[in-house]
């Protein structure tokens, strides 16, 4: 088991040092050689030169007599060039003065030929062929150690001058058939000679053992320093120590970079094969690749690999329609296919989406039905997700024929099971007609991902940074924290999140601390965000995380581990295992519930609320809860108006009831405060807006008289308070807009944009709005799902309801890009309608 | 096959251990406790750059976690693709036996009847013949259980 790893290991260190001299012997730095003498003996590298010499000259027998017979002939005489070329490179590097000198002449002598400078005659090709004959010999000789008089060599050098000189003084007559323009041809001969950047294919298990390697080296290194240090200084010990230092640090990053693979190889192929499938199906398609430098395991590239050909070429095949058919369907000729690579917490997102005709769940289900997989009952009952799902059926395809490209027998089950083999998920958002987006979700193992450290119950632990949407000390402002009946809720600028401890959830002991304990708010891929109480954040670090053994993983809190440099293995937490293990419930899911848990905050006695002290046109100054208030605005007075009996605002476009009734007002702008109370919503006109303050939830004296549910006493002063309770009872009963609608929910709930601009522009519309998406897909048809990220929208496409997509540019992507400028509001508020026509 | 055998105290009886399977024999150091785990989990340590999973067999066996300071030596062992560190009381010997493993007789203790195979005669006493992957297994469908 030993023995293995170790002689496996040798040969991968040769191939690099003879990477390594490559590249020396173009660059030509002295110092960096020197360095590598002390890594491996001459020896290794002079017998390396020697057998490689004598290989090549051996290959180059036949070619030198072919040469002779025919000196026009460009192959043998680039191969030849190429000989000397390499052997001059090695033997400056070898410092193997005779080699260079000899190979030198001959390279240049050569080149002037290649560049039909000068002609192969006969006297030329025997100089050259002498001078290769002396290098084998040279070759030889160090071989077996024999030392060889030089005179020779100067014999044969002028014999080529020679040779040169009367050249010249007999101008050629024509240049050697086939050459190039003279730059040119060098230029390439040179890098035929230098090889250009050489790859080798290198088990992952090397790699491994290699990054092992290095990860002792960077263990050994903190031990060392850690004895340096109780020592006394020695400013000369130090410094070569912090040599060592950098050396190993960079070493780690380069060896580390080797798992690593930019996902540009994995789309390297697909502009080829889209040209050449196109091409044979008579179609036209205009290719977007992105993301190509995000970086993924390349164990993982390759796994890829597969599903992403086989989805592209049905894009291609079944997807994107002849130029005639779009036409005829009124979309531009060209067909567009688009694949984006990107990073999203601890997975890689690609998708790949075209604009064709989408999947035909019609045809799938007739398919399904005649393959007898499901009954006419079943299929009836069918969701148009369940329908689609049917493309995962093995042998179930659209395809009306087969064809060479797709259509096989090789489907989408095949694809599906490829990538649940590697732990991804695979996603459709199709809309038939329009197009099919494929997310392909896959994990990121063994791999390097930005993390923070944290600390709970005196251990540390890792978590992805991308989880982290942001950090707060319990001592901020901005939070609070309530607790009921056992459950924490930590309300962050006026939104609940569900709370946990860490050490909770682990089951670990908190420790005491003096400062502050830091409350991350966190969110997994997939689920909705919840606060976390640690003890503290540390500090952030790139993270190379390993699988943990299936002992550890079987928690379910954990994603992986990794090493830091102090040597004590760290734990990866998992997100989503973490809310799933504390069961947190889904705060976000709907307003209903985040109102019982009002009532609940008020039967537990939570003391105060926060409430808007305000003054009313009339001059009293009255409190009332603030979680009511949508906001506060300034209202034109002649907008407000009375209809039958009753008074109204009107606002967006619609009627708006005012709930204090007033509708005369003394002066342009009103200032009003906006109400709603889930579903309803109303109109305050209010003297002034004074501030916000705690006010208890029972008022100090109950008395319900009207619009006021009693007083009490915030700073020393008695002020009413509304009662919202009846306030929204006093509200007209027939809603003067029919309010049957869906919800709007609004996916991306923690980009500012979509909480600060979008969600009070749609509940102005009257819309009911809801951020982030409910956990448990309780979607109702009717609602509608905002949101700008094309993955997002995919994902909530599977959801049931319509989705629609905003983009920040003001022009669409492509003549099919759906999405509506998130500025545009009357393309947005027509979407919305529209969507529920 | 040969017949080497690690002999070994663990949760205070005798056990074998073929050699084929153990990699190593460490007086473990640091191990990071992992929360969230049943007992028989002890935590994660690091062996050079490699992190194992120490594993209390003691706890599997008996349900009562070994103490810190008593945690002394363990096995290394790699099992289906992942170091394990099993922690044992002592390690006596390495010996050839030749006789090889024998049947199990007489009535073994539930507790360590998942885990048993054979016997191994050594030193004029029985030794149970223990496969190492049964521990990480067997704590495996506990755990699930």
């Amino acid at each position: 088991m030993e023995g293995v790893p170790r002689t496996v290991a040798a040969p991968l260190f040769h191939v690099l040092l003879c990477g390594f001299n490559r590249l020396l012997t173009t660059s030509r730095h002295g110092a960096p050689a020197r360095s590598l003498w002390g890594l491996v003996g001459m020896d290794e590298l002079l017998q390396e030169f020697i057998s490689e010499t004598q290989e090549t000259l051996e290959a180059l027998a036949g070619e030198v007599v072919a040469w002779e017979a025919d000196p026009s002939d460009r192959d043998r005489l680039d191969a030849i060039f190429r000989f000397f070329h390499t052997v001059k490179g090695s033997c400056g590097f070898l410092n193997l003065p005779r080699f260079e000198r000899l190979s030198h002449a001959a390279e240049d002598v050569l080149s002037d030929i290649r560049a039909g400078e000068r002609k192969a005659d006969a006297g030329t090709v025997t100089a050259v062929l002498g001078l290769m004959d002396r290098i084998g010999e040279l070759t030889d000789a160090i071989a077996t150690g024999v030392a060889l008089p030089s005179e020779n060599d100067e014999f044969l050098i002028a014999a080529l001058t020679a040779q040169t000189k009367m050249a010249e003084e007999a101008p050629m007559p024509a240049p050697v058939e086939g050459t190039e323009s003279s730059g040119t041809g060098v230029a390439v001969s040179r890098q035929g000679g230098q090889s250009g950047p050489r790859t080798i294919r290198l088990p992952l298990t090397l790699i491994d053992q290699l990054m092992n390697g290095v990860s002792d080296m960077v263990l050994a290194r903190n031990e060392l320093s850690r004895k340096l240090r109780e020592r006394s200084a020695d400013p000369e010990l130090d410094n070569v120590f912090e040599r060592l230092s950098t050396c190993v640090a960079d070493m780690r990053d380069v060896i580390s970079k080797t798992r690593m693979q930019r996902v540009e190889r994995l789309f390297a192929a697909i502009p080829r094969m889209v040209r050449d499938i196109s091409r044979d199906l008579g179609k036209r398609i205009d290719l977007t690749l992105e993301g190509g430098d995000v970086e993924m395991d390349r164990e993982m590239v390759e796994m890829v690999v597969d599903p992403l050909t086989h989805i592209v070429r049905n894009a291609i095949d079944h997807g994107i329609e002849t130029p005639e058919q779009r036409r005829a369907a009124g979309k531009p000729e060209t067909g567009s296919l688009r694949l984006e690579a990107r990073q999203s917490g601890n997975q890689i997102v690609i998708v790949v989406s075209d604009d064709g005709r989408g999947i035909d769940t019609g045809r799938l289900v007739e398919k399904a039905l005649a393959a007898g997989r499901i009954s006419m009952e079943n299929a009836a009952r069918m969701s148009a997700d369940e329908k689609l799902d049917l493309i995962f059926q093995a042998g179930l395809s659209t395809a009306t024929q087969v064809t060479a490209i797709s259509g096989r027998g090789v489907g989408m089950d095949v694809v599906r099971a490829n990538v649940e083999r590697i732990g991804g998920v695979i996603a459709l958002d199709n809309h038939p007609g329009k197009g099919l987006t494929i997310t392909l979700r896959v994990p990121l193992t063994l791999t390097i991902i930005p993390g923070l450290i944290l600390r709970g119950g005196g251990q540390h632990f890792a978590i992805p940074r991308a989880a982290v949407v942001e950090i707060l000390h319990d001592n901020n402002d901005m939070l609070e924290i309530g607790s009921v009946g056992g459950a924490k809720i930590a309300t962050i600028r006026g939104i609940r999140h569900s709370m946990v401890d860490l050490e909770d959830v682990l089951g670990l002991a908190k420790v005491d601390q003096t400062g502050p304990r830091a409350i991350m708010v966190v969110r997994s891929a997939t689920g909705i965000p919840f606060a976390m109480g640690v003890s503290a954040v540390d500090n952030h670090e790139e993270l190379v995380i390993r699988p943990a053994s299936p002992l550890v993983m079987a928690t379910g809190l954990y994603a992986g581990m990794t090493l830091p440099d102090n040597g004590r293995p760290m734990l990866l937490l998992d997100a989503a295992g973490l809310a799933n293990a504390a069961r947190l419930p889904n705060i976000l899911d709907d307003r209903a519930a985040r109102q019982l848990k009002d009532e609940v905050d008020a039967q537990a006695g939570v003391e105060m609320v926060a409430a808007l002290r305000f003054e009313e046109i009339s001059g009293e100054r009255r409190l009332l809860q603030l979680s009511l208030i949508e906001r506060v605005e300034d209202i034109d007075a002649h907008l407000f108006g009375r209809s039958g009996g009753r008074v109204f605002a009107r606002l967006e476009g619609r009627l708006v009831p005012v709930a204090n009734g007033l509708v005369e007002f003394d002066r342009e702008k009103v200032s009003a405060l906006r109400l709603r109370d889930g579903s309803r919503e109303a109109c305050y006109p209010v003297a002034a807006v004074l501030d916000i303050v705690q006010m208890p939830l029972v008022p100090d004296m109950v008395a319900m008289h009207g619009l006021l549910s009693g007083v009490s006493v915030i700073d020393g002063v008695h002020l009413e308070v509304v009662n919202p309770f009846a306030l929204f009872a006093s509200l007209p009963d027939d809603p003067v807009f029919e309010r049957s609608r869906g919800r709007c929910l609004l996916v991306d709930a923690e980009d500012g944009w979509t909480r600060e601009i979008l969600a009070p522009l749609l509940r102005q519309a009257g819309h009911d709005v809801m951020l982030g998406l409910p956990n448990d897909a309780a979607v109702d048809p009717q609602d509608v799902i905002l949101c700008s990220n094309d993955d997002t929208a995919q994902a909530a496409g599977m959801m049931g309801c319509r989705v629609v997509r905003l983009r920040a540019s003001p022009r669409a992507a492509g003549p099919q890009d759906a999405s509506i400028y998130r500025y545009d509001q009357d393309g947005l508020m027509a979407a919305l309608t529209g969507t529920r026509g | 096959m040969d017949n080497l055998y690690l002999f070994a105290m663990l949760a205070g009886t005798r056990v074998a251990v073929e050699a084929s399977e153990v990699e190593a024999v460490v007086r473990l150091s640091d191990i990071s406790p992992v929360p969230g785990m049943g007992a028989h989990v002890a935590g994660l340590s690091a062996l050079r750059s490699r992190v194992l999973t120490v594993v209390d067999v003691a706890a599997l066996i008996h349900g009562r976690a070994t103490p810190a300071q008593e945690r002394g030596l363990a096995i290394i062992a790699n099992i289906s693709g992942h170091s394990y560190g099993l922690m044992v009381e002592s390690v006596s010997d390495i010996c050839n036996v030749l006789e090889g493993e024998l049947p199990l007789r007489g009535q073994i203790d539930p507790a360590w009847a998942p885990y048993a195979r054979a016997i191994v005669e050594y030193d004029g006493m029985p030794w149970l013949l223990v496969p190492l992957a049964r521990f990480i297994e067997g704590g495996g469908q506990q755990q699930a259980a």
